[in-house]
């Protein structure tokens, strides 16, 4: 038994992969190769079918309307906008740069909040209460108006830079909200008293609610003390709503920094 | 040395670097010893550094010493290994130089200040107690407990998790200095693979050491003692105390503790057989006899026997620096060949780091190119290792060998090396010893023959009573000098105990024949006191007989009844009449002829014969008073009466003819090598089906055809009786033609080297060679064998320590039994592995699906570990207990090359097919949990980065919900542990399929392995706990999960159990099919 060369094993390795006495190609002949490969190639199309008519029975028993359970969801979150990638809006005021992919994100956000879209497709209801729909699961479900003008100052009509190129920038939030901050001396609430009216709710899910939008409240800061992190804090208080569970802190509540440069 | 390169240069390659670390050694200490000889007179420098070296050194020393070795082809074989041969026999020899011999008494006395009378005293003995140290072998030196340790922490997969830990650590250090949010993650991860790996580590540590530690117990058991002088007192102290000068006495059954000049004898004999192989008992005395001290008669030496006789020496050597202690400390340097399952899970190791590794690499690149960033990248590696790898599955497999080991011991078989217990099964060449091992290792008469007629004697271990006629008055005579002739005794105090366990003082044909008597007549203490002897020869070589003179019991009858026994030949030459049923006959050429043919028949089955003659003396020429003189011999000692034929063997134990006839059902060539005659051998061959009754060898053939043995065509001869003295003068071609052509083969007059010679030769033949050996010279033999068994009651303590396996009860059948149990091991090994593998797809397709459709991960990598080391754990060691499918011991040993523990077949169908089933049914389980709580699979594909980024807290289902960020990693949580109970649930399934290879589970049983289910309970239960228990701890990553999840995947289950049924109905359908090619793993 002497120790193989290098020459050996790469022959060795050549015979492995075309011998071309016995014909085969990694130890096998065309015909073995054939049968593997047709074997397998039955043995997962069944197993893809299977796979395939499992996943089908199963969305059967779901209804396309509402989520069979919704635990996981609720309470709801927080959300603001401008978003771009994080939750710290920092801009100079005397840099147009660095502000104005805010002001791009608020208007292509509002784009569907425009007056016009929400004329034509969503119906004025009745404040204060809950507009509940009746009627057949599958029915489409009318969505209450959101007029961006209710956002007033902050609906980027008459400023169209959201207040960003004066220093005062609007956030818009997608829920409820509390909060004060000592460094905040004052901040404007829009629409009104600066809450999510009943009237949008509930939510019949995207297949029947299609032209729904989310209410929102704008929060224009007048006067943020300048060249400082200021951290906010908005939390959702209602019945259902919970906003102090430490592992997620999206949970009822929001936080933020701004941080507003000359 | 060029012979180990070449050696190192077969091994594979990938143990390659550490063999050429080893070599590096090597060549640097064969440096040293041509570079410093002459600086070195210290021999003892020299003779350590030689140590590590090679085998043939013990064999050389003895060569040299007592047997005209041809070197010959040997010699061609180990030519380069001569010049360090000679040089370490030389040493050796040095060291043996002793002058003691040649001392007289006093100048002995003088030289280790002791006296022969009073011996040393206590205070004096302690102190060179202090410096020798013990009298006992320093046990081989073991590899330092911290290597073995450190050996376990990287053996194995570890590499490959460090890799992971080392891995995860760097990600968490790049985060951390990238400040991003949850970078201890990563840290966690690492630190839990590298618990993993520590934890493995220990654990296999520790299962070493307890076998290890079954050992050391076992050769403490039975703590030698010895009879010393000391203070001028006699004392019974423990063997390992004794010092050099002490005086000790040894008396007939003793074991010499020590190396020992002896100062006074009587009749004493020792058996140096552990020493030289040299069965016959060699007679010792006083007088300085040769120059050799090894051949000289006045020192007995270590771990010999005494036979007989007693004698009183002086202790001249203890411990490591005896004679023997010298041979078994260079014994021990003999590197151990690596064992088959070794060999196997190595192979296994790579084949699965291999698919791991370029699997890995593959999805690397795959990543990287997807524009996957580096670091995600590399935390993908890390979880597609960490799933490739089953952590426990070399734990399993420990527990699984020391769970057959213990099984083993209960059956006799004392392993000491774990990994042994399957090399037993693998065996394809026994190499048995004759004596002790395949015979009952004492002399027992087994034929008769007076009246013209043989009869056969029973000869098994426990009989009571003898079954022959024992009406003919011929019998009453025969059986009076049978019991008269014969100087052997039963040791006092025994009367309880069965005869044939009785221990007797005398040798071995004396003591057949005393128990033979006592079987038949009764006391026959009494009947000698009856019958007085008056006077006695004993046997000596010159005059071939042993006669003694005794009165008669009977009262009427004052004649004296002279009685003799010796060799059959030199009997008859003496006898001028024959006994015939009782009366006298005169011996004419018919009745010689009839003797003649008798005699060598009884002589053809390898039986040492005896023959029996009387001669009641005339009361008037030999009155009472006679004075015999023994001397003069002046009374009659020819025309004397034969009366008839008594021939003993060491008959093979009862048990044996079975367990070799197992042997060859399973395909397992029994060898029997022996130092006894060819004759005897072969005789003991046959019966106990080592030769089977229908073949023949070549001069069996030769015989029959009446023509010379030149002319027989070998290839004829089934059988070979091969000579110890025919063996010297073959090569190795010869050899090996031996081996290669005769299924049954006998080396009968082999010196214990020759051993080592047939073990490497049947080596040669790819076979793995089970050897079995009792003496010190065994050793190395043992050590060469694959697996050496040394013999647990006659075997010294150099062979036990040199053997993988201890006999507890030196019986052949038990080595049977352990080829069974290691066969068992081998087939219910694959089944835990076939076991183990398979969910390794299941943990490894989310992450490859979750790398390729960034969906959110379908199952974490502490998740993986939890069903690595846990719920799998128990039910892959309940397949241990799996009973064997079919007779295992009906098909022929496994083919090292072929038959792999892991091959193509098992590693296909388990990772692509059962596998893949269950990477089906866990998904399955995923999407519902997914689709259940509004994301739709439509809309898991692509999300990857959105789901996973922190920042984004209104995520969008598929029914328009906003989803915050810990709301989905819950979900994700919660789809973990349904992809975990998934795979439970399913390999539930795969435990039960696994139990069988080839037969349906409905043949095998399912409920006759208990353990599965303990298994089966064990994992649902594992689950449920982490589940519900731990489903709280969001360290963990698991949730409570609804209880209908549970049954998701049920249906997969059920599929992989109908599968493979349909898989082995196939299988045991068309044998040789495609199919069976393909499928049967």
């Amino acid at each position: 038994m002497g120790s193989k060369t290098w020459a050996d094993l790469a022959r060795e390795m050549k015979m492995f992969l075309w011998n071309p006495e016995e014909r085969t190609c990694l130890g096998r002949t065309a015909k073995s190769w054939g049968l593997i490969f047709l074997f397998y190639f039955i043995f997962y199309t069944c197993l893809a079918g299977m796979f395939a008519f499992c996943l089908y029975v199963m969305l059967l028993t779901l209804s396309p309307y509402t989520p069979r359970y919704r635990d996981r969801v609720s309470p709801p979150g927080v959300m603001i906008r401008p978003y771009l990638n994080g939750f710290t809006i920092a801009f100079n005021v005397s840099q147009p740069g660095t502000w104005q992919p805010y002001v791009d994100s608020m208007h292509h956000f509002l784009a569907a909040y425009d007056d016009k879209v929400q004329e034509e497709k969503n119906i004025e209801c009745i404040s204060g209460r809950y507009f509940i729909q009746g009627g057949n699961e599958s029915e489409e479900k009318k969505a209450c108006q959101f007029k961006r003008s209710l956002l007033q100052n902050c609906s980027g009509i008459e400023d169209p830079t959201f207040g960003y190129s004066k220093g005062q920038p609007c956030i818009l939030l997608k829920m409820n909200r509390k909060g004060n901050e000592s460094n905040l001396r004052s901040v404007d609430f829009y629409p009104g008293n600066g809450t999510f009216d009943l009237m949008y709710y509930p939510y019949y899910g995207k297949l029947t609610h299609v032209n729904y939008t989310s209410p929102l409240v704008a929060m224009h800061f007048t006067d943020v003390k300048k060249n400082y992190m200021v951290p906010i804090q908005c939390s959702l208080n209602g019945k259902g709503i919970i906003n102090n569970v430490n592992s997620d802190r999206f949970l009822g509540r929001i936080i933020f920094t701004l941080s507003i440069g000359k | 040395m060029v012979k180990e390169a070449s050696e190192m240069g077969s091994t594979n390659s990938s143990s390659k670097a550490w063999h050429v670390v080893y070599k590096i050694i090597k060549i640097w200490n064969v440096m040293i010893i041509e570079a410093v000889p002459d600086v070195h007179h210290n021999t003892k420098t020299l003779f350590l550094l030689q140590k590590k070296s090679d085998v043939y050194s013990v064999e050389d020393l003895w060569d040299k010493r007592s047997r005209k070795t041809d070197i010959g082809d040997e010699e061609e074989k180990y030519k380069d290994l001569k010049g360090n041969k000679k040089k370490k026999a030389e040493d050796l020899k040095k060291e043996v130089e002793l002058d003691d011999h040649k001392l007289s008494a006093s100048e002995l006395e003088e030289k280790y200040g002791t006296s022969v009378n009073k011996g040393l005293s206590s205070a004096r003995a302690a102190e060179i107690l202090a410096r020798d140290g013990p009298n006992s072998l320093t046990p081989p030196k073991a590899t330092p407990e911290i290597v073995k340790f450190l050996k376990q922490m990287v053996g194995g997969f570890s590499i490959l998790l460090w890799i992971g830990a080392v891995f995860s650590w760097i990600s968490f250090g790049i985060q951390l200095a990238q400040g991003a949010e949850s970078p201890f993650d990563n840290l966690y991860l690492g630190v839990v693979l590298a618990l993993v790996v520590i934890l493995t580590g220990i654990f296999a540590y520790y299962q070493e050491a307890k076998s290890t530690n079954i050992m050391a117990s076992f050769s403490k058991m039975i703590p030698q003692q010895a009879l010393v002088i000391r203070d001028a007192e006699k004392k019974e102290l423990p063997a390992d105390q004794l010092v050099v000068g002490d005086i000790v006495e040894i008396k007939g059954g003793d074991r010499i503790p020590a190396d020992i000049r002896l100062i006074f004898t009587q009749g004493c004999k020792v058996d140096n057989s552990s020493l030289t192989g040299e069965s016959e008992p060699q007679s010792r005395s006083c007088d300085f006899t040769h120059e050799n001290p090894l051949e000289t008669r006045n020192i007995a030496f270590y771990s010999t026997t005494c036979v007989e006789g007693t004698a009183t020496g002086i202790v001249i050597n203890t411990g490591d620096r005896t004679v023997i202690g010298r041979i078994a400390s260079l014994t021990s340097g003999v590197g151990n060949e690596k064992t088959p399952i070794a060999i196997e899970i190595e192979h296994f190791v790579y084949l699965v780091a291999g698919v791991a590794i370029s699997i890995g690499v593959l999805f690397f690149i795959i990543s990287v190119s997807m524009r996957y960033k580096i670091l995600d990248s590399i935390i993908f590696l890390i979880g597609i290792i960490v799933a490739n790898v089953p952590e426990g599955l070399l734990a399993t497999v420990t527990v699984s060998l020391s769970l057959t080991a213990k099984r083993m011991a209960k059956k006799n078989c004392l392993v000491k090396n774990l990994e042994a217990v399957e090399t037993l099964g693998s065996t394809s060449i026994i190499c048995s010893d004759k004596t002790g091992t395949l015979t009952q290792n004492r002399m027992t008469v087994a034929h008769l023959w007076f009246d013209n007629q043989i009869y056969s004697a029973d000869t098994s271990e426990d009989q009571t009573t003898q079954p022959f006629d024992q009406s003919s008055p011929s019998w009453t005579a025969l059986s009076k000098i049978v019991t008269l002739c014969n100087r052997a005794e039963f040791r006092p105090g025994q009367e309880n105990l069965p005869i044939m366990k009785r221990v007797v003082v005398g040798d071995a044909s004396e003591t057949a024949l005393l128990k033979f008597a006592e079987v038949i007549l009764g006391d026959v203490m009494s009947i000698r006191a009856r019958n007085r002897k008056v006077a006695e020869i004993p046997f000596n070589s010159t005059n071939k007989f042993q006669l003694s003179i005794h009165e008669t019991d009977d009262p009427n009858d004052k004649r004296f009844l002279l009685v003799m026994k010796g060799a059959p030949e030199r009997i008859l030459e003496r006898c001028s009449t024959i006994m015939i049923n009782g009366k006298e006959e005169p011996l004419d050429s018919e009745k010689a002829e009839a003797f003649q043919t008798a005699y060598m028949e009884l002589g053809g089955l390898g039986e040492r014969v005896l023959g029996f003659c009387h001669l009641y003396l005339p009361e008037d020429e030999f009155p009472d008073t006679y004075p015999f003189d023994t001397d003069s011999m002046n009374f009659p000692t020819s025309n004397l009466c034969f009366v008839g034929l008594l021939s003993m063997i060491d008959p093979p134990r009862s048990t044996v003819p079975d367990a070799v006839s197992k042997c060859r059902s399973a395909g397992i060539k029994v060898i029997m090598v022996t130092g006894d005659h060819p004759i005897t051998a072969k005789a003991i061959a046959k019966s106990v089906g080592i030769i089977s009754a229908t073949s023949e060898t070549v001069e069996d053939i030769a015989k029959r055809l009446n023509i010379p043995v030149e002319q027989v065509n070998r290839r004829e001869a089934t059988a070979a009786v091969v000579n110890g003295m025919e063996l010297k003068d073959m090569s190795l071609q010869q050899l090996d033609e031996i081996l290669c052509n005769h299924s049954e083969i006998v080396f009968a007059r082999t010196s214990p080297q020759q051993k080592l010679i047939i073990v490497e030769g049947c080596q040669r033949q790819g076979a793995v060679v089970a050897v079995t050996g009792d003496g010190v010279n065994d050793s190395p033999a043992l050590k060469k064998a694959d697996i050496g068994i040394a013999m647990g009651i006659a075997g010294s303590d150099a062979a036990k320590n040199a053997a993988d396996m201890v006999l507890l009860d030196d019986n052949f059948a038990s080595i049977v039994t352990g080829v069974e149990e290691g066969r068992l091991i081998f087939d219910n090994l694959k089944k835990t592995i076939a076991y183990t593998l398979t969910k390794n797809i299941a943990e490894l397709c989310p992450f490859l699906i979750y790398i390729i459709a960034s969906i959110p991960m379908p199952i974490g990598t502490i998740t993986i570990l939890f069903i690595d080391l846990g719920t799998d754990i128990i039910p892959s060691v309940a397949l241990a207990y799996e009973k064997a499918e079919s007779d295992i011991m009906n098909r022929r040993p496994r083919n090292k090359r072929k038959d792999r523990l892991v091959n193509e077949q098992l590693a296909v169908y388990s990772y692509l097919q059962i596998g893949i089933m269950q990477s089906v049914g866990a998904f399955i389980t995923y999407f519902t949990v997914y689709a259940e709580q509004g994301f739709l699979p439509s809309t898991l594909l692509g999300v990857r980065v959105d789901w996973e980024n922190n920042a984004i807290n209104d995520f969008e289902d598929s029914y328009g919900q906003q989803w915050t960020k810990y709301q989905r990693m819950y979900l994700q949580w919660t789809g973990y542990t349904a992809f975990f109970v998934s795979i439970t649930i399913q390999q539930v399934a795969d435990l039960i399929i696994r139990k069988t290879r080839r037969n349906s589970i409905f043949q095998q049983g399912l409920f006759r392995n208990k353990v599965i289910w303990v298994g089966i309970f064990s994992q649902i239960g594992i689950a449920l706990i982490l589940t519900y228990g731990l489903g709280h701890v969001t360290a963990l990553n698991f949730t409570p999960l609804r209880f209908q999840y549970w049954f998701v995947a049920v249906p997969f289950a059920i599929l992989i159990w109908v599968y493979d049924e349909v898989r082995k109905l196939f299988i045991r359908r068309y044998p040789g099919s495609w199919w069976d090619k393909n499928m049967y793993y």
